[in-house]
């Protein structure tokens, strides 16, 4: 399978037309300070032709870094139909991640299942819970309470009815799983926000970097 | 660096922080902005306990409980927009991201694995042993003052275990990973290495949905000033609650790239508890982290403890190697 055909998930390309005074020299010149940042290592090569070629790679990169969402890449200066362009190719792992985390979330909701820990809970034990609840006493608010209009408690014998009906209580037939596909629908809302978010904030980063903004 | 005096410590030789109230910026802008970063805290605490107690049963649950400590992060999440302490800690879609997996992981497979191993089966244990006829002299207290104490015991607990991870090297391992978060956030509490979350019992869950109203009350405390440890928001906390309270600024300065400032304010909730053992110290950072604010990747902070553990077992028990050259004293 062509991998290019889904590198887009975690691979951002884009191209911006340099000013048209503006060497390849200079642009890169413009460009070279951001990957000055800790945990950055780059290198500027001519390429055959008027082409230069910028590679960087990115280890631990500071939670302010502006390309800290990227991890790798080349940004290249070429020649286009209406003067030099920036052609750059960037990597994010974070994206990668982000986009395979709702896989990951719907894998921990089937472990829930699979591994509910009440699922084999006895029966018996909870019958008894109850009996003993049903016992009990209800308990006495404190006058103090009682004057400041606290509601008085009930008896907890309601639980076991609630847990059985909503599946989210300890004695419920049903797992837990809400909560792992909530998460899953936020890593993919999460995914598609980033996508587009990163893609426009590092253009914008290139676009006023290299217009000396 | 020279460090500044607190007490017998010098606090500040390795990165700079800032030390007394006197010394921290205030909230600036119009008289309506420093009102509200003013009486926020305040507001919300006193709200909560009122909601909690004056609740109708049918809506004092676990769940409810939940749903409100969702929105109130949310708010707080605004409020990080609004009014950033430092830009330097500005939330990225990137640590949103990061942040979350942590929550996530936090909602989901620690609590499953709670269930078998964790705090699920030990309050279950409880549950099923405790008959609350034999605790009525616990339940016929006040319902704010069961609230405190249950608060209170918690809190004391975490001091000791928080205090202890910082003393001990095995327990120091897991706990290591969240002190190389280089920014303070909303989620942040979140951040860690799952052993850590684990035994600090993060998982969420726990209670039947039938919860004593002084549980719910109890953990009104916990959210409403616990939160505040990890947030990129300026307040003005007011003096008795800065004083009673844990602050962002107290938990910026445990998070500090200077050792010596890390040893302290270990309480979650109660910053008067390290008043009472000596280890409060009142002030704040903003340059934080390990290894000079190295940001740790998730994959780092899941393997970190373990890698670590191994590289310490073999340099102390594994035979030496011969080809090795000679190492050399650092002095």
């Amino acid at each position: 399978m062509n991998l290019r055909l889904i590198d887009w998930i975690w691979h951002v390309r884009g191209t911006l037309p340099l000013a048209p005074a503006q060497s390849g020299d200079d642009a890169l010149d413009r460009l070279a300070p951001l990957f000055g940042q800790p945990g950055t290592s780059y290198e500027r090569a001519s390429l055959d032709g008027a082409a230069q070629e910028l590679t960087f790679t990115k280890k631990d990169q500071a939670a302010q870094d502006k390309m800290s969402v990227f991890d790798g890449g080349t940004l290249r200066i070429e020649a286009g139909a209406d003067g030099a362009v920036l052609r750059y190719h960037l990597i994010s792992r974070a994206l990668l991640f982000c986009f395979l985390a709702p896989l990951l979330f719907l894998g921990i909701a089937q472990l829930t299942i699979v591994f509910d820990p009440h699922k084999n809970a006895p029966t018996e034990k909870a019958e008894k819970t109850k009996k003993a609840d049903k016992k009990d006493e209800v308990v006495q608010l404190n006058p103090i309470d009682k004057a400041l209009g606290a509601p008085a408690p009930e008896k907890p014998d309601k639980d076991d009815e609630d847990g059985g009906k909503g599946g989210s209580g300890k004695h419920g037939k049903k797992p837990a799983t809400t909560p792992a596909y909530v998460f899953a629908g936020i890593f993919a809302a999460l995914y598609l926000i980033g996508r587009i978010l990163e893609d426009r904030l590092i253009r914008r980063l290139f676009r006023k970097t290299l217009a000396g903004e | 660096m020279d460090g500044i005096r607190v007490g017998k410590r010098l606090i500040g030789t390795q990165a700079p922080v800032t030390i007394g109230w006197e010394n921290i910026p205030r909230v600036e802008g119009g008289p309506v902005k420093r009102a509200f970063f003013t009486w926020f805290q305040p507001v919300a605490l006193f709200a909560l306990l009122a909601f909690w107690y004056y609740a109708p049963n049918s809506i004092a649950k676990a769940s409810t409980a939940i749903g409100i400590g969702i929105g109130f992060k949310v708010l707080l999440l605004g409020l990080e927009w609004v009014n950033p302490r430092h830009e330097s800690w500005r939330l990225t879609w990137k640590e949103l991201a990061t942040d979350l997996f942590y929550v996530g992981i936090s909602y989901t497979l620690l609590r499953l694995v709670d269930g078998y191993i964790g705090s699920d089966v030990m309050v279950e244990a409880i549950q099923d042993k405790l008959h609350w006829d034999k605790a009525n002299w616990f339940t016929g207290l006040p319902l704010l003052v069961q609230a405190f104490l249950i608060a209170f015991i918690f809190d004391f607990g975490q001091y000791w275990m928080h205090r202890g991870m910082h003393n001990w090297y095995p327990l120091w391992l897991p706990h290591s990973v969240h002190h190389y978060i280089t920014q303070l956030n909303i989620n942040k509490g979140a951040v860690g290495n799952p052993v850590e979350l684990f035994l600090i019992g993060l998982g969420i869950g726990g209670f039947f949905d039938f919860v004593p109203r002084a549980f719910l009350l109890a953990g009104a405390f916990g959210m409403a000033i616990g939160t505040y440890q990890h947030i990129n928001v300026r307040f003005n906390s007011p003096r008795w609650w800065r004083f009673l309270f844990n602050t962002t600024e107290h938990h910026s300065l445990h998070h500090s790239q200077d050792f010596e400032a890390t040893r302290s304010n270990y309480a979650g909730s109660f910053i008067f508890i390290d008043r009472m053992f000596g280890t409060c110290i009142d002030g704040e950072a903003e340059l934080l982290g390990m290894e000079g604010g190295r940001r740790m990747s998730i994959r780092e902070q899941m393997t970190y403890p373990f890698t670590e553990g191994w590289k310490t077992l073999k340099e102390r028990f594994g035979r030496p190697r011969f080809d090795d050259p000679a190492a050399v004293p650092a002095e």
